[in-house]
Formats: C-alpha cells, sequence, structure tokens
C-alpha cells in the first residue's frame, strides 16, 4: 500500500519559494496573489509494516525545528490548490535518494516495482483569483505539460480528508521486447519505415544501408547467426551513428559557393577538413603545448609538466526549447561528461554557459512553446543545479536577447577538466580497446527516455517533435560516478572510457570498438529503470549519467569493489573482441550483427549550394542618422540595454569558488559587480599556474555578414583573455556553431543557399583568423537546424530562424595567477590609455539596434595590427605596469568607459579626441564597435615605460582617472558627457537589477 | 610541514569540496586524507587514528530532501556511535557548509549538557528564494570557546549555498547567544551587524548567525568556506590590494586574513 506524506515549513517560518511564486504571479501576470505556502509530497509506494512510516516520517523526513509532517493533508488554509507531480517515466531524483534513505533506515530493500515519487502541492490565497487565473500560474510558473500533471482544486473541491488523492506515476510498459526485422525490398519501403519509426534516415543514405544488407557475402554471414534482413535494432543503430548530431554530415559536406555578386564559383569539399582539422594540424606542430586534439570527448592542452587541461563545448537546444529546466540541466551535466571521458579520464575543475533566447519582455504575437523569460528562467536554474551539484564553479557565460531565438533557443555549455600527465606511467590522454577487455556500463540505468534525441535535433522543431527526448539530468549521480572514475583512473583500471551521451550504448560501445574492431554486447544485462524496453530502445537510449569503461579482464573485479563503495551502478554488458563485427545479443539470440566498417565507407556526402551575395547587393546601407545631442541620456539608454545590462543575478546563482581556486572572478570591481573580461582560476592549488578562460559571441553581425560575426567573436575571446594577463603563445580554441537549416527548400527554406554560403564564409573566416591568431582548435560542436515554426495570432505558423551564431572560447595557461589584472579602475590620478584604432564599424552595432537600424559597416578584424597591440600589453602587463585592463565590446567606447569607470567607483576626465581614429563624428566614435581595441589605466610613473612598448599609432593617453565619480568626456574643448558613476550604474542595473 | 595532526576529510555522495578542504588543513599543517563515507561506515577507515573530523560542503544526496539531512541520517544510523566516541575523546569536528548543515542534523550542535544527539538548530532556505555565491562579512565572537576562532575578531569569506538561514527557537537562540555559542556573524564591511540586511547577511539567518560551535569549542560548524580563501587572490579585492600596496600604500589592516587561520588554530589547539 502506497503511503502519502506531506511536509511543510512551521506556519511562523518564511516561505521563500512561496513568495518568489506571488512576486513573479504579480510581475508577470499581474495576479493578485497574497501568498502561497509550498508543501512537499513524498508518495512511498511500497509496503511498510505498522510503525515504519512514524520512522520514516520523523527521522528522515520531518526536521523538527522548521517542518510539520503528516500521512494525511496538511490543513492549510487556502483559496486554490495547485497540485503538480511528474509524469510516468521522467526522472524524479529526490524520489530516488528517498528510496535510498529509506532503505537505510528500515534496513529494507524496496521491491522491483517500489518507488517514491515526489511531487508538491502549492497552497494559494488570493479571494480574487479565478480558475483561469490559477489554471495560468499553474500553467506558466508552476509546470511544464511535458513533463507534469497537474490538478487545481478549489476550496470548495478540496476534500481535507483525501486531498491529492494516492497518485503513482508509475511506469507499465507492458510489453515483451521484441526484435523486428524490417522489410527492405525498396528503397521507398525503407524511407517509408523510416519515417514511421521515427529514423530520421537521409535519403541518400537508403541506397547504401540497402546495398550493404543485400549484398551476398552479407547475407551468408547473417545466415549463420540466424539473420536475414536488418533488424530494428541494426537500422536505429545506423541511423544513430548516420544523424547530423553524431556524424557531422553538415560540415562534413560539398558545399558549391557562388558569389552572385561577381559570378565566380568554387567548391568546398568538407567543411571541418579544410577549415578546422587542417589548420588545426597545421598549428598542432607549431605549438608543443598542443597534446590531443581531433579525436576525443574533448582536445587536450599541456598545463604543466605533469598535469594537462581538458576542454570542450557542446549545445543542448532543442530539449531546452522544449523544457528549459530539464533541457539545460541535461546539457551541463552532458558536457561534464567529456572532459571525464576524454583520455583514462579527467577531474572537472570548471564550467561556462551561453543562453541565446527571445526579448524576455515579448509581448509580441508569436506564440513559442515557452515564453522567452520562462524559458531563461528555467535554462538558468537547470545550469544553475546542474552545475552546482556537480561541485563545478561556473565561472564564465553570456546571455544574448534576440528575436531570431523565439523559434528555437540556444543553450551553450563549456566544460574544462584537468588530469595527469601520466596515468600509473602511461600517457594519460590515450585510450584504446582491445579483445577481451569487457565493456563496463557505469552509472545511471536504461530507460525510455532521450530515445531519439540526436534525431530530433537534428530537425526543425515542430508539433511532431517527440517529446519523449526531454530528460532531466541528475547530478547527483554523475558526481558519484566522476569521483569513483578518478579513483579507478589512478588504480589503472581504466583501458578506454567514454561518455554516453546522444545515440547512447550505441554510438559509445559502437565507437570504442572500432579500435579493438569488434564488440560482442549482451543486452539483456543492461539494467533498466523499468522492464519492457525493446532491444533496439535499450541500444540507443539516451538516458543520462552513464559512460562506458572498458577494464581488462583481470581487472573487473577490482573496479566493481572500487564501484560498489562509491555507491555506483556498474554492470559488464559486454566483451570487446577483434570479429571485426558489432555483435549484439538478448537471451543468447543475435539481434544485430553488422560489420564494424559500415559506417566508415560507401555512404554518400552531403551536398549544398551555397549563394553568397554581397550586403550592398541585398541592399544594406548605412542609415540617414544625424548626430545626436544628448549623450547622457543615451549612454545611459545604451546601458539599460538588455543585452549590455548587468545580469548578476545569474552569476550570483552560480557556485563560481567551489574548488577553492578563483582567481579572477565573473564579477569583480570593489562593489563585485562588474564583469570580467576573463576568467582566471589555480586548477592545482599547490601551484601558482593559472588557467584563463573566455568566451564571446557576437551573432548581430551576422546580419551584414557571418565572415565578420566570426572574426570579431574569436578577436573578441582572444582580446578578453589578453586583457587579464593572458599569453598570446598559448591560447587554444573552441568552436561552438549553432545555424539555422542550409538546406535549401523553395517553400519551406528559401534562403537556404544564403545561410549555407554564410556557414561557408564562417568557417573560412574561422581558420583565416585561428592561424593568424595561432590558435589551434582544441575542440569543437556544431548545431544545426536552429529554426523554429511558430505560431502567430490568427491560426499561421511563421517560421523564425535564429542569427548565425557561434559561441567561441579561448582557454590559456599563465604561469603565475598574481600577474593577473581586473577591468576596474583602480587609483585616482592613474593614465587612461586607449589602444588600438577607431574606424566608421557600426554596422550591426548597439547603437544603430537601439535606433532598429543595421546599417552595413561591419567592424572587420585586422590581425597583424591587432596582433602586435596584444603582444604588447600582454608584456605591460608582465612587467606589472598596467593597473587595469579591458576590451572594448559591444556597445564602443563610451559604453566600456562607463564599465571601467563603474568598475572602480571613480572616475574618469576623457578627451576622445586623442583616441586614435579615423576622423570621424562624435557619436561613431563613442558607438563604433571596431575590434582590437583596450582601455588601460596605468600609474602615472608607469606612463612612459607604458607607452614605449606600443605603436604610436595605436596608443595614446586619453585622460585619467578621478576621485570625484563622475564621467566626464570631451572632445577637445567641448564637454558632452558629464554623469555621475551612480548614475551609470543605476541605468546599468535597471533592467534585471530586482532580480535574485 | 606537518605537525603530526591527521584530519579526516569526508568525501563521496555528491561531497564537492574534499579536495580544496585537504589542501586548507595541509597547509595549516596537517596529514590530511579525503575518506569516503562509506569506508567510515564499513570501518576500513578508524577514527581512533585522526583528531579532527572535516564535514565538508557539497550536495550530499543532492541534497533533496534538506540540505545536509539524508547525509545525517546515514551517518547517525552507520557510524553514530563512531562519531559520538570521536567527540568524546577530545577531539575537533568542523563542519563546513553542507558539512555544518549534517553536524545540525546529526545533533552535534548545539551539544548543549553534552547531549550530541538532538537536533534543536535548523539551516534552511535563503530568504532571498536562492541559491547564492557571493563573499560576506564575518564579526567573530571573541568570548566564545571555539577554537578554531581564537585570536581573529573579523573575516571575510565567500557563502555558496541556497539552504543557509539558521533558525532555532528563542529559548535556543538565547542560550547560543548567552553561552558564547554563537561564533561568527554575518556583518557589514564596517564590521556593525549585518542586522538581517540583504546581502550583507545573505540568507536571512536569525541574530545574523553564520557559525555556531558547542559548548566546548571543539566541534564547529559555519555555513562560510574557509577552504575557498585559501590564498590572497582568492579574495574578491586582491587586484585592488596589489596595486595599492604596489604603489607604497600601507595594505588595509588585517588584509589578508585567509581562511586557512581557522585550521591554523584547530591544529594548534593539540599543541
Amino acid at each position: 500500500m502506497a503511503h502519502r506524506l506531506e511536509i511543510t515549513l512551521k506556519p511562523e517560518l518564511f516561505d521563500a519559494e512561496g513568495e518568489g511564486i506571488c512576486k513573479k504571479a504579480a510581475a508577470y501576470f499581474n495576479l493578485p496573489v497574497e501568498g502561497v505556502r509550498t508543501v512537499q509530497v513524498l508518495t512511498i509506494d511500497t509496503d511498510l509494516s505498522p510503525g515504519q512510516p512514524e520512522i520514516v516520517r520523523t527521522e528522515i523526513f520531518t526536521n523538527p525545528v522548521t517542518q510539520i509532517s503528516s500521512y494525511d493533508p496538511l490543513p492549510l488554509e487556502f483559496d486554490w490548490c495547485v497540485w503538480v507531480g511528474y509524469r510516468p517515466g521522467v526522472r524524479d531524483n529526490p524520489g530516488s535518494t528517498a528510496v535510498e534513505a529509506i532503505q537505510d533506515v528500515l534496513e529494507i530493500q524496496f521491491p522491483e516495482d517500489a518507488d517514491v515519487y515526489t511531487s508538491r502541492r502549492y497552497c494559494i490565497t488570493g479571494p480574487e483569483l479565478a480558475r483561469a487565473d490559477v489554471e495560468l500560474i499553474a500553467q506558466e510558473l508552476l509546470s511544464n505539460d511535458i513533463i507534469q500533471q497537474v490538478r487545481v482544486f478549489s476550496k470548495s473541491e478540496w476534500d481535507p480528508k483525501a486531498g491529492i488523492g494516492l497518485i503513482i506515476p508509475r511506469v507499465h510498459l507492458n510489453h515483451t521486447p521484441t526484435v523486428t526485422t524490417i522489410p527492405i525490398d525498396s528503397d521507398e519501403t525503407l524511407k517509408r519505415i523510416s519515417d514511421e519509426r521515427n529514423l530520421a534516415l537521409n535519403v541518400n543514405d537508403i541506397p547504401v544501408i540497402r546495398s550493404y544488407f543485400m549484398e551476398p557475402a552479407v547475407r551468408a554471414d547473417r545466415k549463420q547467426i540466424g539473420l536475414s534482413d536488418p533488424t530494428d535494432v541494426e537500422l536505429e543503430y545506423i541511423s544513430q551513428a548516420r544523424s547530423d548530431h553524431c556524424n557531422h554530415n553538415t560540415f562534413q559536406g560539398l558545399f558549391r559557393y557562388t558569389d552572385l555578386d561577381t559570378g565566380q564559383n568554387d567548391v568546398v569539399d568538407n567543411l571541418f577538413d579544410t577549415f578546422i582539422k587542417q589548420p588545426t594540424l597545421s598549428l598542432k606542430k607549431k605549438k608543443d603545448w598542443v597534446v590531443s586534439v581531433l579525436w576525443d570527448n574533448a582536445g587536450v592542452g599541456r598545463f604543466d609538466d605533469t598535469h594537462y587541461y581538458v576542454i570542450t563545448g557542446e549545445t543542448h537546444n532543442s530539449p531546452s526549447n522544449m523544457e528549459a529546466y530539464g533541457g539545460a540541466i541535461t546539457g551541463i551535466v552532458g558536457v561534464y561528461r567529456d572532459p571525464l571521458g576524454t583520455g583514462l579520464g579527467s577531474r572537472l575543475v570548471m564550467g561556462s554557459y551561453g543562453f541565446c533566447v527571445g526579448p524576455r519582455d515579448y509581448k509580441g504575437d508569436l506564440k513559442p512553446r515557452l515564453h522567452p523569460r520562462r524559458l531563461l528562467d528555467g535554462i538558468i536554474e537547470g545550469v544553475r543545479d546542474g552545475g552546482n551539484k556537480s561541485g563545478i564553479p561556473t565561472t564564465f557565460g553570456q546571455v544574448i536577447f534576440d528575436d531570431g531565438y523565439m523559434g528555437k533557443c540556444l543553450v551553450y555549455v563549456t566544460a574544462v577538466g584537468i588530469m595527469p600527465a601520466k596515468v600509473v606511467e602511461k600517457p594519460a590522454e590515450l585510450k584504446t580497446t582491445n579483445p577481451g577487455d569487457r565493456v563496463i556500463m557505469c552509472g545511471g540505468r536504461v530507460g525510455k527516455d532521450g530515445i531519439h534525441g540526436v534525431t530530433a535535433s537534428s530537425e526543425t522543431f515542430s508539433e511532431h517533435t517527440p517529446a519523449g527526448h526531454v530528460q532531466i539530468g541528475d547530478p547527483y549521480t554523475q558526481k558519484k560516478m566522476h569521483d569513483f572514475l578518478l579513483e579507478a583512473r589512478d588504480a589503472g583500471l581504466i583501458q578506454f572510457i567514454t561518455d554516453n551521451g546522444g545515440g547512447g550504448l550505441s554510438s559509445s560501445v559502437g565507437e570504442s570498438a572500432r579500435y579493438s574492431n569488434g564488440c560482442e554486447v549482451w543486452i539483456d544485462r543492461v539494467p533498466l529503470k523499468y522492464s519492457g524496453l525493446d532491444q533496439w530502445e535499450i541500444w540507443v537510449s539516451e538516458s543520462q549519467e552513464r559512460m562506458t569503461v572498458a577494464v581488462k579482464a583481470e581487472d573487473v573485479d577490482r573496479f566493481m569493489a572500487l564501484s560498489e563503495k562509491h555507491a555506483v551502478e556498474s554492470t559488464v554488458i559486454g566483451k570487446y573482441t577483434d570479429s571485426g563485427k558489432l555483435h549484439l545479443t538478448y537471451d543468447g539470440h543475435t539481434c544485430a550483427y553488422v560489420n564494424m566498417d559500415l559506417l566508415q565507407s560507401g555512404f554518400p556526402q552531403w551536398e549544398f549550394d551555397a549563394e553568397w551575395r554581397s550586403p550592398e547587393h541585398r541592399g544594406l546601407h548605412e542609415p540617414v542618422l544625424d548626430e545626436p545631442s544628448d549623450y547622457r541620456r543615451l549612454l545611459c539608454d545604451l546601458l539599460s540595454r538588455p543585452n549590455i545590462a548587468s545580469k548578476e543575478w545569474i552569476i550570483r546563482q552560480y557556485d563560481h569558488e567551489v574548488q577553492g581556486g578563483s582567481v579572477i572572478k565573473p564579477l569583480v570591481g570593489p562593489e563585485r559587480d562588474m564583469n570580467s573580461d576573463a576568467t582566471v582560476l589555480r586548477p592545482v592549488l599547490s601551484e601558482k599556474r593559472g588557467v584563463v578562460f573566455a568566451q564571446a559571441m557576437l551573432p548581430m553581425y551576422s546580419a551584414i555578414d557571418a565572415w565578420h560575426m566570426t572574426s570579431c567573436t574569436i578577436d573578441e575571446a582572444v582580446r578578453r583573455m589578453i586583457a587579464v594577463g593572458g599569453d598570446p603563445d598559448h591560447i587554444g580554441g573552441v568552436d561552438n556553431f549553432c545555424w539555422p537549416s542550409i538546406q535549401y527548400d523553395p517553400k519551406k527554406n528559401p534562403d537556404g543557399k544564403f545561410k549555407a554560403a554564410q556557414l561557408v564564409r564562417s568557417c573560412r573566416a574561422l581558420a583565416d583568423t585561428c592561424l593568424a591568431y595561432e590558435i589551434p582548435l582544441l575542440s569543437g560542436k556544431d548545431s544545426m537546424y536552429v529554426d523554429g515554426q511558430l505560431p502567430g495570432r490568427y491560426g499561421e505558423t511563421h517560421k523564425v530562424s535564429a542569427l548565425e551564431s557561434l559561441q567561441f572560447s579561448t582557454i590559456g595557461v599563465i604561469p603565475d595567477i598574481e600577474q593577473t589584472v581586473t577591468m576596474d579602475v583602480k587609483m585616482p590620478g592613474d593614465l587612461v590609455y586607449f589602444l588600438g584604432r577607431t574606424r566608421n564599424e557600426l554596422g550591426a552595432s548597439e547603437y544603430y539596434e537601439h535606433f532598429g537600424y543595421t546599417g552595413s559597416n561591419v567592424p572587420t578584424v585586422r590581425h597583424e595590427a591587432f596582433i602586435k597591440t596584444y603582444r604588447a600589453l600582454y608584456q605591460a602587463i608582465g612587467r606589472g605596469v598596467v593597473a587595469s585592463a579591458h576590451g572594448i565590446y559591444r556597445g564602443g567606447l563610451a559604453v566600456h568607459l562607463a564599465m571601467i569607470a563603474m568598475g572602480g567607483n571613480l572616475g574618469l576626465a576623457v578627451d576622445i579626441a586623442k583616441v586614435p581614429a579615423e576622423s570621424l563624428r562624435t557619436d561613431h566614435l563613442l558607438f563604433s564597435e571596431t575590434p582590437g581595441r583596450f582601455l588601460v589605466t596605468v600609474a602615472p610613473e608607469n606612463g612612459m615605460d607604458f607607452e614605449s612598448l606600443f605603436d604610436p599609432e595605436q596608443c595614446a593617453c586619453i585622460g585619467k582617472v578621478t576621485d570625484t565619480a563622475v564621467l566626464d568626456v570631451c572632445r577637445g574643448l567641448k564637454p558632452f558627457i558629464s554623469v555621475p558613476v551612480p548614475d551609470l550604474k543605476s541605468a546599468w542595473k535597471k533592467p534585471f537589477g530586482g532580480l535574485v | 610541514m606537518s605537525n603530526g595532526i591527521n584530519a579526516l576529510v569526508l568525501c563521496g555522495y555528491g561531497l564537492n569540496c574534499d579536495i580544496e578542504t585537504a589542501h586548507a588543513l595541509e597547509l595549516a599543517g596537517a596529514n590530511a586524507r579525503r575518506v569516503h563515507i562509506n569506508s567510515v561506515i564499513d570501518g576500513s577507515v578508524n577514527l581512533a587514528d585522526f583528531q579532527l573530523m572535516a564535514f565538508v560542503g557539497g550536495f550530499s544526496w543532492g541534497d533533496d530532501h534538506g540540505a545536509g539531512v539524508i547525509q545525517a541520517v546515514r551517518m547517525k544510523k552507520n557510524a553514530g556511535d563512531k562519531i559520538l566516541k570521536f567527540v568524546a575523546d577530545g577531539n575537533l569536528v568542523m563542519g563546513i557548509c553542507n558539512g555544518f548543515q549534517t553536524i545540525v542534523n546529526l545533533g552535534l550542535l548545539p551539544g548543549f549538557d553534552g547531549n550530541y544527539q538532538d537536533r534543536s538548530v535548523a539551516l534552511t532556505f535563503n530568504d532571498c528564494g536562492n541559491f547564492r555565491d557571493d563573499w560576506v562579512h564575518l564579526q567573530i565572537n571573541e568570548e566564545t570557546p571555539c577554537v578554531f576562532t581564537r585570536g581573529v575578531s573579523r573575516i571575510e569569506l565567500p557563502i555558496r549555498h541556497g539552504e543557509g538561514k539558521f533558525v532555532a527557537a528563542d529559548s535556543v537562540l538565547s542560550r547560543l547567544i548567552r553561552e558564547n555559542q554563537v561564533v561568527c556573524r554575518y556583518a557589514r564591511a564596517d564590521g556593525s551587524p549585518a542586522d538581517g540586511g540583504f546581502p550583507d547577511n545573505p540568507n536571512g539567518s536569525m541574530h545574523d548567525i553564520a557559525g555556531i560551535c558547542d559548548p566546548t569549542g571543539r566541534i564547529f560548524g559555519l555555513m562560510p568556506h574557509p577552504e575557498a580563501f585559501n590564498h590572497p587572490t582568492n579574495h574578491p579585492d586582491w587586484p585592488q590590494t596589489k596595486e595599492r600596496t604596489g604603489r607604497g600604500e600601507a595594505t588595509a589592516p588585517g588584509f589578508p586574513v585567509t581562511g586557512i587561520r581557522m585550521f591554523e588554530n584547530a591544529l594548534n589547539y593539540f599543541q
């Protein structure tokens, strides 16, 4: 019999969660909610003997100081009561830990079907509220119908004895696992089945798949083990492996690029090889700190002689767009498995994020599944719980608001790890599988969650996207696994390790078996969350928090003993072979038998037409805009623009100091509220060496040319590192592309060829800029199909495509953390230097955007001049003559003068006539977004020394720091901005300053 | 430079400050060893070999049912006697953040009248409604018997928690205050009491309480993280301080007092 325990805070205690709901209901929907009290509900679905429920209640789940609880509904007053619980099969993390605790305290073992389900009941007071209001609150603040179920009770509907009733979301599949043989009599049949089963096979792959299964030698082989036509397990395996997500078909595609202005054509065969792999390999020869790139789950660089750092990036866009919290937490927890699965495994030391959503205050007619504000709330919370509960500091990030992200949001996540250079005398960056090694799955169990996640993210979001790919990450289970696997690594027990992400076992085992050239997997041994999964589902399920490890047969016992000590579930599910076959069995019967080399050969390359038209020929031009006169107000308004404004509320929710190595935090300055250019941390606490990390995103420039979007983004990420003292000779890069669909279709994607051209240009710029700055790409990721179909006001739907977006991360190593600097001005009297040169480059700037213009003069990177300045600044910081340094980024000079003044809470007196520049109008000087520029402050006595390092064309003293806390800007004799710094700060904090 | 004191740092089950806590103890001169909770429970590691036990920060068991609650339940059930004996033997116990939450739920604190099993104080959800990472100013009670804070009157440390609001009945609070078991309180930058004001008091703790000890002063729990102030560059003001010092200005008085001082005090107790 099930027991339903309700727990709540004592009535005299403040209910912070309830208060948060009241505030949001008022702020978001203007609803008169007077109070909310939250009740946690535990539905314990197992038989307990008399007395046991009371032990469970008092000894585990009720804090005598703060809580009251009861197995009867708690008699809380309300006008409306909303119950929210998970749908069957949704990951319930608190439910699992409750089972652990109950089993331990009662010394019992839950039977197979028994479980604990957690849910919440909200007691809402507000006599004015109507049912529709409460349903709105339930829908928009308290639940997401994809993963949760909701019941609303009015006061009169509530039965104080029965309460919410006994709701048990147990999964009942009532299904016998079955392997289905799929007929392949024609391409049409296979295409039809692909559509029916949501396999998302590419039409061009179908003949290749068919011809493989019809080959006489293959058929003869298969006949011997009792197979004929392909099984569903095999086709699912192929579909996963061939998906754009796993195989990067777009980046490996053939592009026919035409410049429609000049009529010139050229062909790019494989963007990845041409613009990522080749440049990186050539740079690897020059940079001895590049340890391992282009093959593993993450790239590896040298930290010092005995440690390597590991870095990679990911996105989790489609799932987050459906279920923001679940998608985002799964994304960040997922990316943390990549460094853990790199080489023989690394310890996670840092994470970062990038969120792109529609305007937070969107009031238009389009109806996205989740309003951008709610979407962002959920994403923030997902990354918060995923990062914080993993014990990994989240030290950096960006948030960008743009209408284009209404169709699909972007959730970027990046992870950095550290590994010893050697593990038991073996190079830690290398790994392989050998015949006889056991295949061990560690961590979570397998359920239906995430099935077809990979193929869904390779498609445009629509009503028919299966909701099954929404999951909720479990950082607790993963943290245990992380600690366990590192101990196993150090004991020399791991031969190979990789994570189960997209494609699940199908991809982790499939890929690791390439090294030994074969494997045999006993699918029936895979531990399941509930019975009734088909074999193919077990094979491709993306249930989270799992790693696949190869362990020598003789080490299995030690490995399992360690696993048990760490309370991690590990299971031998097969062995690696050299048979040349991927061989899966279930209860002894073969259900898949495929040549290991099937996926490497014979599949046709994807092909794209790319047509470029220059901005001029697309009709873009500079706006006809006269110079403004009220610069004070203009500057304050720019500071209040959402993409510029302070987002401290997000940063403070993220533990950015755990692990104890924080050096430059995401927020700096005496008031600890300004965004740092980059972050610095000590991953090895006993050393003074540090890791410098920065990121940038400038998708707005894609509105003019993705080439310049790309080079400016990379330049900004580099400049951010340089600004804190990063070494220009050690910059590792991570490219993370998110692009709208580039597959041309006259009706569905009429500008597909243009978007394809933007991608080609972006990749060219990536290669060009990385070669110039000497940035090997340690890792990268691409996510295509950032488009959505949104219903409008009249029942019509609109296709909304995101801006072509690239998040670029830079990482470096510095020998002495105490040599780093922050962006805040430090001392009155210091000289303010401007580095770089300002040009008329306001195209797609924040300034133009403020007026609704795009313009055409897109900011342009001039590598040669920039690099000289960066090297000189590095030298200056090394000499200790720099008091503060800050790049001039989005918003331009005026915005960033404001930033450094706010940073130090000091004033500036600056003459912009001294700024090295083309002859420019004042507004252009102030708001141009020319890259390559910095603001640096220097003690007066160090001025000469500082200047001597720079080309005088690229360096000028433009003023000084004052103790008045006023930003004074003049041009020659003409003063035109004088704003108290506190006013700047209040403008900058206005949009989001009230959020916690 | 070890002074022969063995410190046990718990790890496993979602704890995540074990490495830096061990590092801080080593810096202070201890032999620190990270020990999995299960190794304490199954006896493969013997508490009798240690003089200090650190319950560290993290999210034990995901903190899904109240922070530190399940860790306390599991430890009490499976190692409760060993821990009580460890305390009775005159050793030191430190609980930081999740560790504080845990030892409060174990009943090691407040430890009135030598009773180390009663739960009479709690740490609950921050009034601000969210997890928060920030640095706080702490005013140390110089009358406290706490051995960890001797000679320290003020310190800045980071807090990083969602459930740090200290709550207790009035009678318990007044006894804690009266008997100087309140070790540190959240303060303003000038050292005056935060008086509940956010963000100086980051979580709404009653009487600004950030940390308490037992009547002997040997068991100490606090929400802020001394182990995360193990190097001058952990302090958010270090770049400004470095610049001022470089220009010949005297360093602000008392800076830097790193969190290591608390660990050193603990080890000095055994001298």
